[in-house]
C-alpha cells in the first residue's frame, strides 16, 4: 500500500541533505566550540555557517541578529518573556486568537503575572481585521505578537500593515512574529519588514530535526536572556551549543532558499487536490477560503462527521493527516483556530488538514483524492445527521450556518 | 498523541464503518424503543433504536432481539455503539435487563478504552436508557413502579452545573458515586462535565463542591482564580484642548474639509480611531485601490490636520 504523509505542518522528513550535512557533527566533529583547539574553533566556524544561512533566508541584516534555541517553542517563551523583563513598565500586550499555544499560552500566563492582554479576532475567512489592532493599541503597549502564517489553516497575515501601524504608532512597541509555519513556504524578508522586531522559527517544519530552531532579534530590541549560566550566543542563550542541528538548520535554510521558487509547484498540487474533494463531497467547507494562504496547506471541514474517525481511516489507508477535532486534541474542545474562525459547529468537529511539502508527488495527492471521498460517505452513512440515499444532510438535522459556540 | 486503542476497538470500528455483515449500523423504523444522547456541538451524539419480540401476556416479557445505531463521533464512540449493539442482541435481554449493561461492559468488549475516551462508553449507556424509556412509554410499563432510576428523570428536574454541556446536579451526583469518581479530570473523562470553559470547577456547588460532598475534602487539584488586570493607563491630554475637544475637532475637519475633497473623486475615508495625537484612518471607494492613496493620506489629509488642529497631529493608515 502506497504511504502518503501529508501532515508536514507537524513535522517533515529530514532532507538527505540535511542528515549528511549534520552527521560528522554527531561523529568525528563532536568538540565543544567553547574550546581552544583547532578542532573545536572547526565546529565554532560550521555554527557560524549555519547562522549565516538563517540570516540569508529569513532577510536578517546581519548574522549575529539569530540566537539558536532548542525550537520555536523555547524562541517564543524567549522573545515574550524576555521583551517583558526587559522593559517591566509596559504592562499591555497585544496578540490573535489563532496563535500557536506556543505564544498564546506564554500571553495568557503573562496575564495571570498582572499583565493587560488584548486578542484580536479573526473573521470567517480567518483574516484579521487591522482596525482591530488600532483600537487595541495602548500607550504603555509592549509588544504585538502576530504569527505570519497560520499552523492550521494556512492563512497568512498582513505582517508588513501589523509591524508598519505598530511603528508608526510608537517606535517602542515591539513587534514579534512566529514565522514557524511560514518560513521555507513563502518568502520571509526582514529587510522588507522594517518594523519587525523579532522572529521565531523551527527546524523541523523545514526538513530539519526536531530540537533546533532560532529567534531573530533585531539589533537593539530590548530582549532580557531567557537562560542563563554561559556565555554562549553572546550571552543571549546559555547552553553548549547543539551543534549537530544547528549545522542542520542551516542547510535546510540553504535547501528551502533553492526551494522557494518552486513553491508555485506545491500550490498547484494543493489546489489540485482541493478542487478534487469540493467536487466529489457535498457540505464541504475549505477553512480560510479568500484568504491569502500558504502554498501547502488545506484545511477541510465535512459536516455532520468527526475528524478523529476520519484520520483513522485515513491512517488505515496510509495516509497521514491531522485534525483540529475535539477528540484528537486531549481536550473535549475542538480547535481554538477553527472556532475563532466561527465554523459552523456542524463542520468544526470534522476538520481534516492536508499539509504537503516539496516530497509530496502528484501520486500523492492523486491517493488522498480516491481515498477520502469514500471515507467522508462511509462516516456519513453512519452519521444520524446525513441521509445517504440522497447524500444530503437529514431534513432534521442541525442547519450549517450556525457557528460553533 | 497516537491512537491507544486496542486492538479489538480498531476492528470493531473499521468492522462498522465498511458495514460488514453482522454489524448494526442503522436505524430501525417505527422502532419498539427509540433513544438518542449527545449532540453534534459537544462532539459526539448517537441514534439508538431497538426492536423486541413482544410478549402477550406482559411488556416486561419483551425481548430485545434487534438494536441498530448512527453515531457522530470519533472511533471510540462508534465502537462502543457497535459493542452495545452486539452485547444486547447476544444477551437477549429485555428492555429493563438490559438496564443492567453498563458503561463498563462496553469498554470490557471493546478490550479497554483510553481513560479520556471513556464518556464515550458512558454515551451508550445513556442512549440505551432513553430507549428504554421510550419503550416503557409505548408499552405502557411504569420504570418507577418497578425501582428503575433514569438519567431523563435527574436531567428533567436537576440544577444545571456544567451549562456547557448541560449537565445536571442529580445525576452528577449519582454518576460521581456510581462511576467512582474522584477528581474533576476523572468527572470530565468520563461525563465530559467542566472539559470545556471550566466555570464549574471550583463555583459555588460547582463540581469541586460536589466531589467534597460525596467522599469528604478529596486530594483535587485547586486553580489559582486569575487575577484581574491592572487599571488602564491612559495618554495624557493634550494641553490646549481637552481629549474629548481634539477629537471632536479632528472629526468635523475629517467630515467638512477632508471627506467632501475625496468623494469630488468617488473615493472617501474612514476615521477608525484617535489616539493622543495619532489619527488612523483608512481610505476607501475610488481611493483605497489607488497607488498614490499612502500619499494622499500623508499629504491631503495629514496635512489639513496639521493646519486646521495640530501640528503635532500624525495619520497613519490602517
Amino acid at each position: 500500500m502506497r504511504r502518503v504523509y501529508a501532515d508536514n505542518n507537524a513535522t517533515t522528513a529530514i532532507a538527505p541533505e540535511v542528515l549528511e550535512a549534520m552527521l560528522p557533527f554527531l561523529r568525528e566533529r563532536f568538540h565543544n566550540p567553547s574550546s581552544l583547539y583547532a578542532a573545536a574553533g572547526d565546529v565554532t566556524r560550521a555554527i557560524e555557517h549555519a547562522r549565516a544561512a538563517v540570516a540569508a533566508l529569513v532577510g536578517a541584516a546581519m548574522p549575529g541578529e539569530l540566537t539558536f534555541t532548542s525550537g520555536a517553542t523555547e524562541a517564543n517563551n524567549a522573545a515574550l518573556r524576555g521583551a517583558a523583563r526587559a522593559r517591566p513598565t509596559r504592562r499591555h500586550i497585544v496578540t490573535t486568537a489563532v496563535e500557536h499555544p506556543a505564544v498564546l499560552e506564554v500571553c495568557r500566563d503573562l496575564e495571570r503575572e498582572g499583565y493587560d492582554l488584548a486578542v484580536l479576532p479573526v473573521d470567517r475567512g480567518g483574516r484579521l481585521d487591522l482596525r482591530d489592532l488600532v483600537r487595541a493599541l495602548r500607550p504603555d503597549t509592549l509588544l504585538v505578537s502576530v504569527m505570519l502564517a497560520n499552523n492550521e489553516t494556512g492563512v497568512i497575515f498582513p505582517l508588513a500593515d501589523v509591524a508598519r501601524i505598530a511603528r508608526e504608532t510608537s517606535p517602542d512597541i515591539l513587534v514579534h512574529t512566529d514565522a514557524t509555519q511560514a518560513l521555507g513556504k513563502i518568502p520571509v524578508d526582514l529587510a522588507s519588514l522594517p518594523g519587525v522586531d523579532m522572529l521565531s522559527l523551527s527546524g523541523h517544519k523545514l526538513h530539519a530535526p526536531k530540537g533546533v530552531g532560532a529567534l531573530y532579534a533585531r539589533r537593539g530590541a530590548a530582549v532580557r536572556p531567557l537562560l542563563i549560566g554561559g556565555h554562549q550566543e553572546n550571552g543571549r542563550r546559555a547552553g553548549t551549543e547543539n551543534a549537530a542541528s544547528i549545522v542542520a538548520l542551516g542547510r535546510a535554510c540553504e535547501l528551502a532558499r533553492d526551494h522557494l521558487p518552486h513553491a508555485a509547484d506545491v500550490a498547484a498540487r494543493r489546489d489540485r487536490l482541493e478542487t478534487a474533494l469540493r467536487t466529489a463531497i457535498p457540505c464541504l467547507e475549505i477553512n480560510g477560503e479568500g484568504a491569502p494562504r500558504l502554498p501547502n496547506t488545506l484545511n477541510l471541514a465535512c459536516h455532520y462527521i468527526e475528524g478523529e474517525s476520519i484520520l483513522n481511516e485515513l491512517d488505515s489507508a496510509g495516509i497521514c493527516a491531522s485534525s483540529g477535532s475535539a477528540c484528537t486534541s486531549g481536550s473535549l474542545e475542538p480547535s481554538h483556530v477553527l472556532r475563532a474562525m466561527h465554523v459552523p459547529f456542524t463542520a468544526v468537529h470534522g476538520s481534516v488538514r492536508f499539509s504537503l511539502s516539496r516530497y509530496t508527488d502528484d501520486a500523492d495527492v492523486d491517493r488522498i483524492a480516491s481515498v477520502f471521498p469514500g471515507i467522508v460517505r462511509a462516516l456519513r452513512r453512519i452519521s444520524p445527521y446525513w441521509d445517504s440515499a440522497k447524500d444530503a444532510p437529514r431534513p432534521d438535522a442541525p442547519s450549517m450556518t450556525a457557528a460553533a459556540p | 498523541m497516537a491512537w491507544e486503542y486496542s486492538e479489538k476497538t480498531k476492528q470493531i470500528f473499521m468492522d462498522a464503518v465498511h458495514g460488514k455483515p453482522g454489524t448494526h449500523m442503522g436505524e430501525i423504523e417505527n422502532a419498539d424503543g427509540f433513544g438518542e444522547h449527545g449532540s453534534i456541538v459537544c462532539g459526539d451524539a448517537l441514534r439508538f433504536t431497538f426492536r423486541v419480540a413482544k410478549d402477550p401476556a406482559d411488556p416486561l416479557g419483551d425481548v430485545i432481539t434487534e438494536a441498530r445505531y448512527l453515531t457522530f463521533g470519533c472511533t471510540s464512540a462508534i465502537a462502543a455503539s457497535e459493542a452495545l449493539c452486539a452485547i444486547i442482541e447476544h444477551g437477549r435481554y429485555t428492555p429493563v435487563q438490559a438496564l443492567k449493561i453498563t458503561n463498563r461492559d462496553i469498554v470490557d468488549f471493546l478490550g479497554g478504552l483510553p481513560s479520556q475516551k471513556i464518556h464515550c462508553s458512558v454515551m451508550g449507556a445513556e442512549a440505551l436508557e432513553a430507549a428504554v424509556f421510550n419503550w416503557s412509554v409505548k408499552r405502557g410499563v411504569n420504570l418507577d413502579a418497578l425501582g428503575v432510576r433514569l438519567r431523563m428523570k435527574d436531567e428533567d428536574e436537576g440544577r444545571i452545573v456544567c451549562k456547557c454541556f448541560t449537565i445536571t446536579e442529580p445525576y452528577l451526583r449519582r454518576r460521581i458515586r456510581e462511576l467512582n469518581l474522584r477528581t474533576i479530570p476523572e468527572i470530565t473523562a468520563a461525563l465530559k462535565a467542566g472539559g470545556a470553559c471550566a466555570s464549574c470547577h471550583h463555583a459555588p456547588g460547582g463540581l469541586q463542591d460536589l466531589l467534597d460532598e460525596t467522599w469528604g475534602r478529596a486530594d483535587t487539584v485547586v486553580k489559582d482564580a486569575p487575577r484581574p488586570p491592572d487599571p488602564v493607563a491612559t495618554a495624557p491630554a493634550p494641553a490646549d484642548l481637552s481629549p474629548f475637544q481634539f477629537m471632536r475637532r479632528v472629526e468635523q475637519v475629517i467630515e467638512g474639509a477632508i471627506r467632501p475633497l475625496l468623494q469630488a473623486d468617488g473615493g472617501d475615508l474612514e476615521l477608525v480611531d484617535i489616539k493622543d495625537r495619532i489619527v488612523y484612518c483608512r481610505l476607501a471607494g475610488a481611493c483605497a485601490g489607488c497607488a498614490g492613496a499612502q500619499m494622499t493620506l500623508k499629504m491631503m489629509v495629514e496635512r489639513t490636520l496639521k493646519e486646521q488642529v495640530d501640528e503635532r497631529i500624525r495619520v497613519v493608515a490602517v
